[in-house]
């Protein structure tokens, strides 16, 4: 157990640390929002009521979304770009797909290789693009998550202020829908810009996420 | 696999239910325009948000019940849609719009005599908030 633990610290940290900020979102979201009841006159709804919610629902699927799409641009921008100097960047000799050899595809695959890399045909291209599908389907889920839970959270307001409530297609044409999106997206491509460029001239001892200490700047894809 | 999961899951939880709770919601719409045009203020009172119900005797001066019966609100028409958005509603009639909210003994009218004036918000004959 202890072992397993220190084994997977990085991956059970950052879950722990989800599900309790969650918890706090929640919270304080519910406080907002029985904030916002208290002064239409209305009566404050209950936790469970609020984590049911289109609100809430939409405040969080529409950050979900855009972390999952960072990380899906990442993983497949980074096969064709390269960032000189970078730890987050690849050899600039290796930009592409790569050799079957260097990636251990078919009869390069190894004893410890997962059995899809020794497969061919759409196993293969599955297993081979795996990593960056699954982001990107995330993503996708949760921007359509945002976009149905957003409109319904919109139309709420809108029948509070005596206003019609939109149809789906009005929504997708609407500044809220993409005032939503929008926002967290450039956050998202700040973060991940500032990140692969910092890091060529920064350090951060021990880090995985970092070059060793003493690395030249100019030295590219090395992790520390 | 989690984080598939619980996006489905709120999906069905918050989405836009545009009929749940509707035919409550219409039913009391319906209730209030009904009481009024058999002159039963105080059923029709019954029917309105507390705050709806205070701003209608601050305005008119005088007790609900009396004051709901002078403010010209259509008879009940036909049920033409009602949308339902978390915790309010609008029901629609032939000749009137409502809007609507959840208390906690159901839904109550927040607004009633209602005409849309394009892209700004309806001009309502009785109005609470």
């Amino acid at each position: 157990m202890k072992r397993f633990v220190k084994e997977n610290a990085l991956g059970l940290t950052f879950g722990l640390l989800f599900v309790v900020v969650l918890a706090g979102q929640a919270y304080a979201g519910l406080a907002d929002y029985n904030q916002q009841q208290l002064t239409e006159g209305l009566p404050r709804i209950s936790f469970a009521r609020y984590v049911t919610s289109a609100s809430f629902g939409a405040d969080v699927a529409e950050n979900w979304q855009s972390e999952y799409l960072q990380f899906f641009l990442f993983i497949f921008l980074t096969v064709w770009l390269v960032q000189k100097g970078s730890p987050e960047s690849k050899n600039l000799d290796k930009v592409g797909r790569e050799s079957d050899q260097d990636q251990k595809i078919g009869p390069y695959a190894d004893e410890n290789s997962p059995k899809w890399a020794r497969a061919s045909g759409v196993r293969l291209f599955l297993f081979a693009n795996s990593l960056g599908l699954v982001m990107g389907a995330i993503f996708l889920l949760s921007w359509i998550a945002q976009f149905i839970a957003g409109r319904a959270a919109f139309n709420e307001e809108q029948l509070g202020n005596l206003e019609d409530p939109m149809s789906p297609g009005q929504y997708l044409m609407a500044p809220d829908f993409w005032n939503r999106t929008l926002q967290n997206w450039q956050s998202e491509l700040l973060a991940v810009a500032s990140m692969a460029i910092l890091a060529i001239y920064l350090r951060q001892r021990g880090s995985s996420q970092s070059k060793p200490v003493g690395t030249a700047h100019t030295a590219t894809g090395v992790e520390g | 696999m989690l984080k598939l999961t619980v996006p489905a899951v709120l999906l069905l939880g918050l989405a836009g239910c545009g009929s749940v709770g509707g035919e409550a919601a219409s039913a009391v719409a319906v209730r209030l325009l009904t009481a009024v045009a058999s002159d039963d203020g105080a059923t029709a009172c019954a029917t309105l948000a507390p705050q709806t119900r205070a701003e209608l005797e601050e305005s008119a001066g005088q007790p609900c019940d009396r004051a709901i019966l002078d403010e010209d609100l259509p008879a009940p028409g036909t049920v033409t849609g009602t949308d339902v958005y978390g915790q309010w509603a609008q029901v629609r009639l032939t000749g009137d719009t409502l809007f609507l909210a959840t208390f906690p003994d159901g839904w109550r009218v927040v607004a009633a005599g209602c005409t849309p004036r394009g892209s700004r918000p309806y001009d309502c004959a009785v109005q609470g908030g």
